[in-house]
């Protein structure tokens, strides 16, 4: 069994999480999870003072709670149901950003120092009735529009690529891009970094409310947590799946709110599927990680629970979920579910990052991103830049987070 | 998705063992309709285990005391009228409804592999369930949760070596599948069973070449405490003389005070090296010793299994002589999660025979909920039992300062020693990662233990004794890992319901 080593620069036990708040900072972020530690990263070493605020430990809720899964491809939740060509204008941008992330984690592990578990195995997205493959086929000319490099296969080619494949799946979506890294790792990792660079961080700080003050231009905002109080010039928002409660404190609003997930965990086996699997037309993503494991999810609900406790376990999940991976992938009905895990999301209304400026509330700034951890790292440098200077477009308008949201998709 | 459709009952036991099966036949004896499950292939539970598939008894008086108490309990519970299953897991418990499937072979009458009879709505008989393709949530009025305990998982370097086993695994081989496990095997332990393990062992013809007692030998004071408190317990204080007794006779050395420190050996065990503690079972520098054996069986008592109740959300209190945390009952036996009630080791591990009364006063507490008998009934039936279980608390009290766990117990491990034997995460690495954090959970993701097979049940304490060592806290004060359904791993085949709905992903 396969050893994951914990490097040991990558604890951010050398810096005291629990030391007292600094008086005053340019930038709070707050939240730590995947988006927060990144941000503080990357404005860390643009030379930026920032202070990062968790209310817990770090990358304890979505961050380290997902399936690790990059998805570049063109997905379930993407679409409308009103059809691909439809959507086309608003998927063709959702690509492009794919795309910009896809290469920001190749980078990575090479930008961190650090092993982040980072596998780019490739991703097989997979139809099985006609009207699945039709959607397939469209929406890999729109990726190959946008500068995604993906293809379709089907018949013997994809019996030769994709043996383990029930009969049933009548084609798949290649993205060679695609892959996994270790959820656990990675924002730890931005935070270790954000900290050598002169970040500091602070756990089991609960922001409680955030005072305004337009007349003092430096230190506009003063945020009062349960570990005392900072006077701020500026605050971003990467609560996450909390980033309206704490949107609410300054009278803002976020139009975000916390889903429960569930996942299947398996015990070890032999390698035998190389390729992340996704569905276009049920709730799957399914892969071996690098212990031999199965991990199974793809958006079925967990059951909220009234704080402290987390989300719970809903067995109907557990049975629906399992019923799709053992349908697209057969041999996989003998292979024991050692644990299930629930993890939590942040859902937008129209999916899309929240990433910019409130023009109601300057100095104010949110990052959140649904599929988070597949576009924490992207948003969280384009924030960076933008509030560093360094970004002479700005940030695109479609995440501004005061946006019409013209269309909710199912 | 909370559904009404699927079997049910008016109370399904959980655990087949002494508490399990007692209750089962005080409460079919009351009308209850009565499901007991057991994921074994044999009833009994560990301390009136039944031979396994396969074997057939000519001479019963030859398999002992336990065995035949085991089959009279069987006996009343079916003559009741209960249904017993073996070979059936219980993966998940929400509220009163269980999640079941048939994990394994099942013997005996009342029983079939991969096929559970429950009770169905109309007809008792009408309603089969095929258990061996998925899984059946079985909608009960009241749950008891009898799950027992199993060995205090003690990590010592070489605990991971071949030939080192734990007590009730060895007392399972030999129970079960009548077979010894070494040809000179030491035991390492304490508690009352330390001395009916090597007993035991030795009564089945295994070499017992060494026993240890982490304990102090019994002295006047204590003994002057046990017969105060022996009122009604002389039969436990007989058995206690009766395991010294046989082990004298069988000339089998036991020694107070001391506890294994490590296993040695390169491929299995050669050697079991010992040494003297003090009264928190601490190290005595310098008293080292070996011994060359071929098996070492370690039992430093029980913990109980709780992941079923931590499923249902009982609330729990600590007492590490009891085994650590446990559950909070009242005194029909009611945890504090509705409907779910507790009886057995697993509530706090104090033996089998407490173990049965607890069980029937739970029925008893499940009869009087549900309206099988009045209040006052009940409590008139209770009264013996409630009297029998005061008279075995003050003698468990009284063995205390026999029997109490020491702390040193968690601090064997050196910085190299495998703690979490699942992933192969190294005491050091707990280490380093317990310096970040005081959340198990947090240790758990950065090292990955308690992410393997046995889902965190071996290591789950010693990662909560690091985390409490380093914070300058007691091991009560650390949270346990989240508690998760499977608690145990089940085919992702079975889990598998093609008829639940994927309404796609935003549809609330």
């Amino acid at each position: 069994m396969t050893v994951v080593e914990v490097p040991s620069l990558l604890l951010p036990a050398d810096e005291d999480l629990s030391a007292p708040l600094p008086a005053s900072t340019d930038v709070v972020v707050i939240g730590g999870g995947l988006a927060g530690c990144a941000l503080a990263y990357y404005l860390a070493k643009c030379g930026v003072e920032v202070v990062l605020l968790e209310r817990g430990e770090l990358n304890r809720e979505a961050s380290g709670t997902n399936a690790g899964s990059f998805h570049f491809q063109i997905a379930l939740h993407q679409l409308t149901g009103s059809g691909v060509e439809s959507d086309r204008a608003r998927l063709l941008g959702d690509v492009r950003l794919l795309a910009a992330a896809a290469e920001v984690w190749s980078g990575l592990e090479g930008e961190l120092g650090a092993d982040l578990g980072v596998h780019v195995t490739g991703g097989l997205m997979v139809a099985e009735t006609a009207d699945e493959l039709e959607t397939l086929v469209t929406k890999q000319r729109i990726e190959q529009e946008a500068g995604l490099s993906t293809e379709v296969l089907t018949g013997a080619e994809l019996r030769n690529f994709a043996p383990y494949l029930a009969e049933g799946v009548s084609g798949a979506c290649y993205c060679a891009r695609e892959g996994h890294a270790n959820p656990l790792l990675a924002a730890p990792a931005f935070a270790a970094r954000a900290i050598e660079a002169g970040g500091r961080a602070r756990t089991h700080a609960t922001v409680i409310g955030i005072q305004q003050d337009g007349t003092r231009p430096l230190s506009r905002f003063k945020v009062l947590t349960t570990a005392g109080s900072i006077e701020a010039h500026r605050v971003v928002n990467a609560a996450g799946a909390w980033a309206r409660e704490i949107a609410g404190l300054c009278g803002l609003d976020l139009p975000v709110r916390a889903e429960g997930l569930h996942v299947n965990v398996t015990e070890p086996r032999e390698r035998v599927l190389t390729p992340m699997v996704q569905h276009i037309g049920r709730r799957l993503t399914l892969k071996q990680a690098a212990n031999g494991t199965f991990i199974i999810g793809g958006g079925w609900p967990a059951r909220p629970e009234r704080a402290p406790l987390r989300y719970s376990v809903r067995w109907q999940s557990a049975a629906g979920n399992a019923a799709v991976a053992v349908r697209v992938m057969p041999a996989l009905a003998d292979v024991r579910v050692m644990h299930m895990w629930t993890g939590v999301w942040a859902s937008s209304d129209d999916l899309m990052p929240i990433v910019g400026e409130f023009a109601q509330c300057p100095g104010y700034f949110a990052c959140v991103a649904p599929t988070g951890f597949t576009l924490g790292p992207i948003v969280a440098q384009m924030l960076a830049e933008a509030m560093a200077g360094r970004s002479p477009g700005g940030l695109p308008a479609e995440f501004r987070p005061e946006r019409e949201v013209a269309l909710a998709r199912n | 998705m909370s559904t009404s459709a699927g079997p049910t009952c008016d109370l399904l036991i959980i655990g087949g063992g002494p508490a399990g099966l007692a209750a089962a036949g005080v409460a079919a004896s009351h009308g209850l309709r009565t499901v007991l499950v057991d994921e074994r292939p044999t009833l009994g539970g560990q301390i009136y285990r039944q031979p396994g598939p396969g074997f057939v008894v000519h001479d019963s008086r030859k398999l002992g005391a336990d065995y035949l108490r085991g089959q009279a309990l069987v006996d009343s519970a079916r003559r009741a009228g209960a249904r017993l299953y073996t070979g059936m897991s219980v993966v998940s418990l929400r509220g009163t409804s269980a999640v079941l499937f048939a994990s394994g072979p099942s013997s005996g009458p009342g029983s079939s592999v991969g096929r559970g009879r429950f009770f169905g709505d109309g007809d008792d008989e009408d309603l089969v369930v095929t258990t061996s393709s998925t899984t059946t949530t079985l909608h009960a009025g009241r749950v008891l949760v009898a799950p027992g305990a199993y060995d205090r998982p003690v990590v010592f370097p070489g605990w991971t070596l071949p030939g080192v086993i734990t007590a009730g695994g060895a007392q399972a081989l030999v129970k079960a599948s009548r077979v010894v496990p070494g040809d000179r095997v030491a035991f390492a332990g304490s508690g009352p069973l330390a001395l009916a393990f090597p007993a035991q062992l030795h009564h089945y013809g295994v070499n017992v070449v060494l026993a240890l007692e982490a304990g102090p030998p019994p002295g006047p004071r204590s003994l002057l405490g046990l017969l105060l408190a022996a009122p009604g317990n002389l039969e436990l204080l007989r058995d206690g003389a009766r395991y010294r007794l046989q082990l004298q006779r069988g000339g089998v050395p036991l020694r107070y005070r001391r506890v294994i420190v490590r296993a040695e050996g390169d491929d299995r065990v050669e050697a079991m090296v010992h040494a003297a503690v003090d009264a928190n079972w601490r190290v005595v520098p310098g008293s080292e010793q070996s011994v060359a054996v071929d098996t070492v069986c370690v039992g430093y008592g029980f913990v109980p299994s709780i992941e079923l109740f931590r499923l249902a959300g009982c609330e729990f209190g600590y007492d590490e002589d009891l085994g650590g945390p446990v559950v909070e009952v009242d005194e029909w036996r009611r945890t504090t999660a509705p409907g779910v009630l507790a009886a057995g080791d697993g509530t706090g591990v104090r033996g089998s025979a407490v173990a049965a009364d607890q069980g029937r006063l739970a029925a008893l507490g499940a009869a009087v909920d549900l309206g099988f008998i009045s209040a006052t009934r009940g409590t008139g039936l209770a009264r013996p039992l409630r009297r029998r279980l005061c008279a075995k608390e003050r003698f468990r009290r009284a063995l205390r300062p026999l029997f109490g766990v020491g702390q040193g117990v968690y601090e064997l491990a050196t910085p190299e020693t495998i703690v979490c034997r699942c992933e192969e995460v190294t005491l050091a690495r707990i280490d380093q990662a317990a310096a970040a954090t005081r959340d198990p959970n947090v240790v758990k993701s950065y090292t990955r233990a308690g992410m393997g097979l046995c889902q965190g049940r071996n290591c789950q304490w010693q990662v909560a004794a690091a985390v409490a060592r380093r914070a300058g806290l007691v091991v009560p004060q650390v949270a346990l890992m989240t508690a998760r359904p499977p608690v145990r791993p089940v085919p992702l085949g079975i889990v598998a319901d093609d008829s639940v709905p994927d309404e796609g992903l935003f549809v609330r």
